[in-house]
């Protein structure tokens, strides 16, 4: 009978949901790291479409200022939209050159790449419950090819050197 | 009371005929995978991992004995320079005499993430350079660097003087904290180290999004309804097409060489103070002392002229030649204005050095 129990358990020791289980904890704070990550990048965003939304107002009042009155003609039209274009482009290129604009769009990027990093981590998690190299592995091994690869053209080029020497001799 | 209606029906017309080319517009144009951007003949000549070196068949009888090999920018592809037959850089070099080269980086996948540099620099531009000289048997070979492949020549040839007889800067990016561009405030306030760190190389999506925030109205709207208007001008039509499909195929940019290239060039602006190192080797711009020729262009949004005019006068060469053209980054290198004007007068310079 102890032995007919614990078979299932000596099965799922080695299976993946074992090891997913064991994980399950980790998942649980990537997440709830997540959500506080995600409290911030709302922040920025809104902050990002309050830019644009501020520049556009300001933009269409100067628009307004210049040319009030409605276009009658084909011309007027041309005109017009030469203006609007003008005075858009300006004032959301002065937007975007600004240091406020630099300053919240990087910290926006930054807690993408927060976010990103959360989840690379849930897929580690995930990856080696089923036996599959996480992504620092797969990077290591990267870095390893690349060093490999400059050491192979050093000694290329040593080799190179040393027959030319041997045969200038 | 009636009310008298003050609409232009040449409004109504316009209307109604912008209407209509939109609609027409997928039967009247080429589909982007039916455009070919490879213009001018070429052999590829040399290949190193996922990069190419070009080599363009010639065009006249007698070529200059020093070939010239284009370095092209990390950004986009290398087909800008080679995008029209009546706008091709290259074309109108090889119809001027000279042996054209031209260097393709590839497109990097994500196990090249550890490219920096040194491996650009002193690896694959280092190879293509010894190979071009061999195959001209030439000492010094010419080099042209565009954009970003500018930052990457200049710094090849302050490290490997010996190698290059003339040197064509084309608004290459040089003074990161003189730069009035978008792009160079974006890259001040960019965290690239954790950029790097997460996602590895710099996907092709941000460089859009860059992209889009340069002259967005013009870019993004004027332009297309000049399209829509244009659609029945097949010249038109072709050219536009072309560079929509260039601006469309930006390959990713190696981790290591993207981090690099914020930190040093835009965040910390060490290449104009000769305080960059390269594969542990010192960067000096006063050692540049062969004839250089810097070419920048005015309305420039992308690499501002203020950018890259330092190099001008940072370099220890006493032959050298600095030009402002009218006309902005693009225009500089695939326009009329780059037929009639730029080239005619790069190929002079060189052509008296070659």
């Amino acid at each position: 009978m102890h032995l007919m129990s614990s078979k299932p358990q000596a099965l799922t020791s080695i299976g993946p949901m074992r090891a997913f289980a064991a994980n399950s904890k980790k998942i649980s704070t990537e997440l709830i790291e997540i959500n506080e990550v995600l409290m911030g990048f709302n922040q920025y965003l809104t902050e990002y479409y309050k830019q644009l939304s501020d520049t556009w107002t300001v933009a269409q009042k100067k628009v307004n200022l210049k040319a009030p009155e409605v276009p009658q003609d084909v011309e007027q039209i041309e005109a017009f939209k030469r203006i609007w274009i003008d005075i858009f482009d300006n004032d959301f290129t002065e937007l975007f050159d600004s240091e406020k604009f630099g300053k919240n769009y990087g910290k926006l990027v930054s807690k993408e790449l927060e976010l990103t990093k959360h989840w690379n981590n849930i897929s580690n998690v995930i990856l080696q419950s089923v036996n599959l190299p996480s992504k620092e592995e797969i990077d290591e091994i990267y870095k390893e090819m690349h060093s490999l690869k400059k050491r192979v053209v050093k000694l290329e080029l040593e080799l190179k050197k040393k027959e030319m020497k041997n045969n200038a001799k | 009371m009636q009310s008298e209606s003050r609409v232009d029906p040449k409004i109504i017309e316009e209307i109604l005929k912008f209407s209509k080319n939109v609609i027409e517009a997928p039967n009247l144009v080429s589909a982007p995978t039916e455009i070919s951007l490879e213009v001018t003949p070429h052999d590829i000549a040399r290949e190193m991992d996922k990069t190419r070196l070009l080599h363009y068949k010639p065009l006249t009888d007698k070529q200059h004995k020093t070939p010239l090999l284009i370095t092209y920018a990390l950004i986009n592809r290398y087909h800008i320079l080679d995008i029209h037959p009546e706008k091709s850089w290259v074309k109108n070099l090889l119809q001027q005499g000279f042996d054209v080269y031209m260097l393709d980086w590839g497109t990097p996948t994500s196990m090249d993430k550890y490219l920096d540099f040194d491996d650009y620099v002193n690896g694959y531009l280092d190879s293509y350079v010894e190979y071009v000289k061999n195959e001209s048997s030439v000492e010094k070979i010419s080099l042209q660097g565009y954009c970003t492949g500018g930052t990457i020549a200049t710094a090849y040839i302050t490290l490997h003087p010996e190698n290059v007889k003339n040197y064509v800067a084309t608004a290459p990016v040089i003074d990161g904290w003189r730069d009035t561009t978008v792009i160079s405030n974006l890259a001040k306030h960019m965290d690239v180290d954790k950029m790097v760190e997460v996602i590895g190389n710099m996907p092709p999506e941000f460089m859009y999004y860059c992209f889009s925030v340069l002259k967005p109205f013009e870019q993004g709207i004027e332009k297309y309804i000049k399209f829509f208007k244009n659609i029945d001008n097949k010249k038109y039509v072709d050219s536009f097409l072309r560079v929509e499909k260039w601006l469309a195929d930006t390959p990713p940019i190696p981790g290591a060489l993207f981090k690099q290239w914020i930190k040093d060039i835009y965040q910390d602006n060490l290449l104009i103070q000769n305080k960059m190192y390269i594969g542990g080797k010192h960067i000096d711009l006063k050692k540049i002392d062969m004839p250089i020729f810097t070419q920048v262009a005015v309305g420039d949004h992308l690499v501002s002229p203020e950018c890259s005019m330092p190099l001008h006068y940072a370099v220890g060469s006493e032959d050298k030649t600095l030009r402002m053209y009218p006309t902005g980054h693009v225009g500089m290198i695939a326009s009329s204005l780059s037929q009639k004007k730029v080239l005619p007068e790069l190929g002079k310079w060189l052509a008296e050095r070659s």
